[in-house]
């Protein structure tokens, strides 16, 4: 099952490892990252593209504990 | 004023007054700091591994944040497997480690380390101090972190330049307040209650997250209340007194018949700060198979995370239970009320028919009934375990009260914990009484801390059980590996009494079961630290057993004693105990 991820990210050392970090020990696979710094320059706007089994409710809740995340979105994609 | 001076000045505001580490070369300027902080003690520790296992140890023990300090490179990589021990079973630290100069950092300099990578994975949040200016905020995000919510360890790097840096400009501390804990939302308690008051089985499962959210108080009147049988996880030990009429004992692998088949038969499990680890579950698939859930806990990622929820409560636990408590009540006599009466009378007979027996025959010392005995001689006492077969004696047969007064590394089993750990509880109430239980493996992990008990006469009282033999690696590899034994074999272990002396430490030796009063005696009566060496029986084991990958019903039992009860065959693939 393939799941698309909408990110909020602190613009953060160790943000953007924190998050494919707990995507991948969570048992969710990284097919596609993208992402930017807006001209605020202190967010990261992050989509992935993830693919595993396990129930992604939780993986939302992972990511939403982590400090650097300020916003989570997480859809079915094909 | 310099940026470690600042450090230092901010953790005394912070409430800190005490820390545990070891000094070296990037961290310098912060123990520099530390002769004008009377205010922290330092505890010298004689490896960094010590140092975190105290801190964690501390606040265990007190609910305060723990403090470790290290130098950069190995010094932090020490630290590592304390911080683990704190992630996994969310006990609040900040953990403070040299970081070679900004200069230099990524040039693979001497001592360098990227301890921050390194502890993604085992931290709640990390920062590395690049500028003296970060540090207002780190240090105040850090402890507010490691407080709020769900506890854990929480690591600022700081750079050696960093610390040295100029700080007179910056602001004097303000702590930040712990965030306040969400309450539950209504709907959820009442579908849970619709649940609680349609049972005519239930079972309570409590977990550590009882006491981390300060909930112990209400747990018990809820458990009261509703007279519901409550069976504990290793770390939700102590929410119930062991004496208590409804306690059924620890769930899982080495748990209780009473519990473990309670748990089975139950049509509801009303679970109360935990997780369904797999300690505590046995076989997924086959745990609680006509039990209908009610998960209440502060952590959404736990709810529905093993085991879906028919009613998840997420929010403050003592809110949760505080509402449930009356109108679940109201149910004890309700249309449920002959079923549930009956039950509970049930649940009740098994536990008095399977409780544990301790007139084990001969003169050998038998290790449960010295741990009962113990906790009846210090009652008031907090015990710290190391991890083995001494450990789930310790959680079976110690007579418990408080979950805070039993520290054991739970979800990461990490061998070496007791002794620092038991260092770091006596620190924390240094008027208390500290037992620290162990192992002849796990007490050579961390044997040096002999020397910090020592220098600080911390009169940690240690019962090291020596059965010249890793006893749980032991005991699978006989019972999954057609006793294959492959490196267990410690019977050429040290002279631990002459080796506890030497450290100056006072030791006694007992191997005779009527000789254990007698010792144990000796033991609390000394001043001082000090050490009874324990012999006892290599070959054994801890019973129950529930094999790997089956349900929580397929308890195996001692097959000496019990010589009817069916052991199932091994798993195909046996797993060790560490997999498994």
């Amino acid at each position: 099952m393939r799941y698309r991820l909408d990110l909020t990210l602190r613009h953060a050392e160790g943000a953007l490892a924190r998050v494919l970090g707990t995507a991948e020990r969570r048992g969710f696979r990284p097919l596609a990252v993208e992402g930017e710094t807006r001209p605020d320059g202190d967010r990261w706007h992050l989509q992935m593209t993830v693919e595993g089994d396990r129930a992604a409710d939780n993986l939302h809740e992972q990511l939403a504990k982590l400090y650097d995340c300020l916003d989570v979105q997480v859809q079915p994609c094909s | 004023m310099n940026g470690a001076r600042w450090l230092a000045q901010a953790l005394v505001a912070e409430g800190v007054d005490t820390l545990f580490g070891y000094p070296g070369g990037t961290i310098m300027p912060f123990y520099d700091a530390l002769h004008g902080t009377p205010a922290l003690k330092h505890v010298l520790v004689r490896h960094e591994q010590g140092a975190a296992f105290a801190a964690n140890g501390y606040a265990r023990a007190s609910g305060r944040v723990g403090v470790c300090v290290a130098t950069s490179g190995p010094g932090a990589s020490n630290l590592v497997t304390g911080i683990a021990d704190a992630m996994l079973d969310s006990v609040p630290m900040v953990v403070l480690t040299g970081q070679v100069p900004t200069t230099l950092m990524g040039t693979d300099a001497f001592q360098e380390l990227d301890v921050f990578a390194m502890t993604l994975p085992m931290v709640k949040h990390s920062f590395i101090a690049r500028r003296v200016d970060d540090l207002p905020m780190m240090v105040a995000e850090a402890f507010r972190l490691a407080r709020s919510g769900r506890p854990g360890p929480v690591l600022i790097d700081l750079p050696k330049d960093v610390q040295m840096a100029d700080a007179s400009h910056l602001p004097a501390h303000a702590p930040l307040p712990v965030d306040a804990v969400e309450a539950p939302k209504d709907a959820s308690l009442h579908e849970a209650l619709a649940l609680i008051s349609q049972a005519q089985r239930p079972v309570v499962y409590g977990g550590g997250g009882i006491a981390l959210g300060d909930a112990l108080q209400d747990f018990r009147t809820f458990v009261d209340a509703t007279q519901i049988p409550t069976v504990l996880t290793l770390r939700g030990l102590g929410a119930l007194p062991t004496k208590h009429p409804l306690n059924l004992g620890m769930l899982g692998m080495h748990g209780s018949r009473a519990a473990n088949l309670a748990v089975q038969e139950a049509d509801l499990l009303i679970v109360v700060g935990a997780r369904f680890d797999d300690r505590a579950t046995g076989k997924l698939a086959e745990f609680a198979p006509h039990a209908r859930v009610v998960h209440m806990d502060l952590d959404a990622a736990e709810i529905g995370k093993l085991r879906a929820a028919d009613a998840g409560v997420r929010g403050d636990l003592r809110i949760t239970l505080a509402k449930l408590t009356l109108p679940c009540a109201a149910h004890l006599h309700g249309r449920n009320g002959a079923a549930r009466k009956a039950w509970r009378a049930q649940c009740q007979q098994r536990a008095q028919q399977h409780a544990a027996r301790y007139d084990a025959p001969g003169h050998t010392v038998y290790a449960p009934a010295l741990l009962k005995r113990l906790s009846e001689l210090a009652p008031e006492a907090i015990v710290a375990c190391d991890v083995g077969q001494h450990q789930m004696w310790v959680a079976q047969h110690w007579r418990m009260d408080h979950p805070r007064k039993h520290l054991t590394s739970g979800a990461l089993g990490a061998m070496g914990f007791g002794i620092p750990a038991a260092m770091g509880a006596l620190m924390q109430n240094p008027s208390g009484q500290v037992i620290c239980v162990s192992g002849d493996g796990s007490i050579l992990m961390n044997i040096q801390e002999l020397a910090t008990l020592r220098r600080y006469d911390l009169p940690v009282k240690i019962v090291l059980l020596d059965n010249q033999a890793l006893g749980m690696v032991r005991q699978w590899q006989e019972l999954f590996f057609d006793k294959r034994y492959s490196e267990i074999d410690l019977s050429d272990n040290p002279d631990f009494v002459a080796l506890a002396q030497a450290f100056g430490i006072e030791a006694l030796h007992v191997e005779r079961a009527e000789d254990v009063d007698a010792a144990l005696q000796a033991l609390l009566e000394a001043t001082g630290p000090a050490l009874l060496h324990v012999a006892i029986d290599t070959a054994a084991n801890v019973w129950p057993l529930v094999p790997p990958n089956r349900s929580n019903s397929e308890m195996m039992d001692d097959i000496e004693a019990s010589p009817a009860v069916a052991i199932p065959s091994p798993p195909a693939h046996a797993p060790s105990p560490q997999e498994a």
